[in-house]
């Protein structure tokens, strides 16, 4: 499996990624990871962020490990969710399967 | 309508800072821990910078710069504040000032000296052996676990800033706890699942961090447990084997809704950002010239006033009577508001001599304790403005004249720090302000010594204690053995006599020897407008202060011819002397039947002045004296009255001075 299968799928979140939109989007992305097999999350790079998109995307992951789907990123995280992450302490102490899927070190999960 | 000219605004704001910069800076000196002093100094110069560079003070900016820079590393903790470097940016500070008020001025040489300063100081503060021996504030690792209300994000609480402020208090270590994230299908988005694990090295308390979370503090869980005390230097990778302080265990505190820690910091939040800049946009600042300008206009209104009462009283027109009453309501309260705008609290004035004692106490190599009193005691700001030099001179001299050195008072049985205490309060119209040192007191001798020599007294002369010490304000004198570049050539106390005796002010001088000195000012609260009394005196009209007057008697026939020779009267089983203002004034009028006594006082001393009738009240607008008439010792000014004749003001210092005089010659005659 590699990201060029799962961008067949993507899903280009809107611009707006915080707190006020966020409802939206779990609908959204409950539907698309029912739907698929595999499911690309894109989003832009001058999106809004904050806590509450990377709050979502973990509870995506954690859903679509027990839907038994798969889940990842377009492109690895950067600009503004890099740096949500960071300010957030995501990075911090994250794991293998963390770092795989958000920032696209080793295999894909 | 004008606009103020901006680079005058930005230079009145720059003094401004300046003066906060180096208060905070005396402050830190005092305690080089204080992390709200050293915040507080970084902030004054981070926005000296900034405001600088749009005003186009590009020197200043640049120069300003490297001080911030200085700061902003003992901010983080990571240099010690230390006095050496508090000197530095205090030299720094003049330098800036300079920059303000001379940017164009060649000002390149001294820039570079003082950052070499400046970097040493800095440097030697990072040699971490100098920054242990200097006290570097202790840094304590704290392991914090907080997580916010689950409706945080919904109610606008975004954590990222939260965790940003907790950066900002040291070395962080933030870790998110994503453990309670359900699945999204369980997923309410717009609640918070998340917490967070920190470990934060900081020298702030604890309570800084409780702080950060001030505004949601209510339903929240926070825990927070010290760990371990270290100094900045010992967590530095070149001294790892700088042993770590341990600390006295420290319970872990969870603070949650309803710890009673909670509800306290509460009510200390951090509002005062948003509170003084509320404050400070309901103020108007005000150029001093316009305030005087203003002030003279009342002035005038007030004469004009005046004349429409007198107008009014001797015309049968109820209307014009009416109206003139209202206008001398409306003028008096117009004159009150006036006033107050015009008074200052003497804090302005003391604040200065923090530094002056400071640099002095490097000069002499004394150690001096500043104390002030009665700051907030309100006076005119022209009062404040002209009291500044003499009080320079008088600190400078109980400086270096009046305290001893260290070991001096150490043998005399005094603490090393030698203590001058500044202290200002309002009497009767005037505001006392005293300088008191503890030092060796002025020498009686030396003093007669020095007057004799110079021809001021005749040998042997029988002088008060008073009248002694009053001589130390002459021209040219000085009883100093050593020129020094503080004090000792007779320039300055004679300077002060001069300025107080403008401001129609009297000095009183005290001194225990071996116990220190104490000299006190007197001066009218205010130089432009008093209540008066008019009186008159035989043909001519005066007016006593209101502020001076304790009551006015009846002086019957009888009683004035009984008291002829004695001049003393007796007012509730004291005698008080009094001057007949008629003979001292040599009218060569006869008295009216019944002459009235006004009793004045200045503190504790009074006298009465007999006076031929008491005309009443009057606004008095006060006017210099001439030139030619500055050597008239018993006016202190003079006004103009409603019917455009002129009244002299009485000078109320110097008559019960005289009358007090009279007493002492009379008692002394038996």
């Amino acid at each position: 499996m590699s990201i060029a299968d799962f961008k067949e799928d993507c899903f280009h979140l809107p611009p707006n990624l915080t707190v006020r939109a966020i409802s939206a989007i779990r609908q959204e992305m409950l539907q698309l990871i029912d739907k698929n097999r595999s499911t690309t999350i894109a989003f832009a790079d001058d999106c809004q962020v904050d806590i509450s998109f990377v709050q979502l995307m973990e509870a995506a992951r954690i859903y679509a490990v027990s839907a038994g789907k798969n889940i990842a990123l377009a492109e690895p995280a950067n600009g503004p969710v890099l740096d949500v992450l960071e300010r957030s302490g995501f990075l911090e102490g994250m794991s293998a399967d963390d770092a795989t899927f958000w920032l696209h070190q080793g295999g894909i999960q | 309508m004008s606009f103020p000219d901006p680079i005058a605004v930005f230079r009145t704001e720059a003094a401004e800072l300046l003066e906060q910069i180096e208060a905070g800076l005396l402050d830190l000196n005092v305690n080089l821990g204080d992390k709200d002093r050293i915040d507080a100094v970084f902030r004054g110069l981070h926005t000296l910078k900034g405001s600088g560079a749009m005003f186009g003070f590009d020197a200043l900016a640049a120069f300003t710069h490297h001080c911030e820079t200085a700061f902003d590393r003992v901010r983080k903790g990571e240099v010690p504040a230390t006095q050496a470097l508090v000197t530095a940016v205090l030299e720094a500070k003049d330098h800036m000032r300079a920059l303000v008020e001379t940017p164009a001025g060649d000002h390149e040489a001294t820039s570079e000296a003082l950052l070499a300063n400046l970097r040493a100081a800095v440097e030697g503060a990072d040699n971490p052996s100098a920054a242990q021996a200097l006290s570097a504030p202790a840094r304590t690792l704290f392991k914090i676990r907080f997580s916010l209300p689950q409706n945080a994000m919904a109610n606008g609480t975004n954590p990222l800033p939260l965790l940003d402020e907790l950066r900002e208090l040291g070395e962080c270590r933030i870790v998110a706890d994503r453990s309670a994230i359900p699945s999204l299908d369980l997923l309410s988005p717009t609640d918070l699942h998340i917490s967070w694990n920190v470990e934060l090295l900081t020298s702030q308390p604890r309570s800084a961090i409780e702080d950060v979370f001030i505004f949601v503090m209510d339903d929240m869980q926070l825990e927070i447990t010290a760990v371990e005390a270290a100094t900045s230097a010992a967590r530095s990778p070149e001294s790892r084997e700088t042993p770590v302080q341990p600390v006295e265990p420290v319970a872990t505190e969870p603070v949650t809704a309803s710890a009673s820690r909670v509800s306290a910091p509460v009510t200390v939040a951090p509002l005062p950002t948003d509170a003084k800049a509320s404050k400070t946009s309901e103020n108007v600042r005000v150029p001093a010239e316009k305030l005087d300008e203003l002030m003279d206009r009342v002035g005038e209104l007030v004469i004009a006033q005046s004349r429409l009462s007198q107008l009014a009283g001797g015309s049968g027109d109820l209307q014009l009577r009416a109206v003139s009453e209202d206008v001398e309501r409306l003028s008096g309260e117009l004159r009150d508001t006036m006033m107050v705008l015009r008074m200052v609290p003497v804090t302005q004035l003391f604040g200065r001599f923090r530094r002056l004692v400071h640099d002095l106490s490097h000069e002499t190599g004394k150690m001096i304790e500043l104390v002030t009193e009665g700051e907030s005691t309100e006076v005119d700001k022209s009062v404040i403005e002209r009291l500044a030099d003499p009080l320079v001179h008088l600190v400078r001299n109980s400086c270096d004249h009046g305290l001893e050195t260290p070991d001096e008072r150490l043998a005399a049985g005094k603490p090393q720090a030698g203590r001058i205490m500044l202290s200002a309060r309002q009497q009767a119209g005037e505001v006392i302000i005293t300088i008191k040192d503890d030092g060796r007191g002025i020498n009686r001798e030396r003093v007669r010594a020095k007057a004799e020599a110079s021809g001021l007294i005749p040998p042997n002369a029988n002088l008060t204690d008073q009248e002694l010490y009053q001589l130390i304000f002459q021209p040219g004198f000085s009883t100093a053995q050593q020129v020094t570049n503080l004090s000792g050539r007779g320039v300055g106390m004679d300077v002060v006599k001069r300025t107080i005796d403008a401001l129609r002010g009297t000095i009183n001088v005290a001194s225990h020897a071996g116990q220190g000195s104490e000299i006190s000012l007197a001066i009218p609260l205010t130089l432009a407008i008093i209540d008066g009394l008019l009186v008159r005196v035989g043909a001519g009209r005066y007016v006593i202060p209101l502020s001076a007057v304790e009551e006015c008697l009846e002086l019957s026939i009888e009683e004035d011819m009984r008291s002829r020779g004695r001049s003393f009267i007796s007012l509730r089983d004291s005698l008080v002397p009094f001057l007949r203002l008629r003979d001292l004034f040599r009218t060569g009028t006869k008295p009216d039947p019944f002459q009235k006594v006004v009793v004045i006082s200045t503190g504790s001393e009074r006298v009465g002045l007999v006076v031929d009738q008491i005309i009443g009240d009057h606004q008095t607008v006060i006017k210099a004296m001439s030139k030619l008439h500055h050597d008239v010792a018993t006016f202190s000014g003079a006004t103009i009255l409603g019917d455009g004749d002129v009244a002299l003001i009485l000078d109320v210092g110097h008559l019960v001075t005289e009358g007090q005089q009279q007493e002492a010659h009379l008692r002394a005659a038996g």
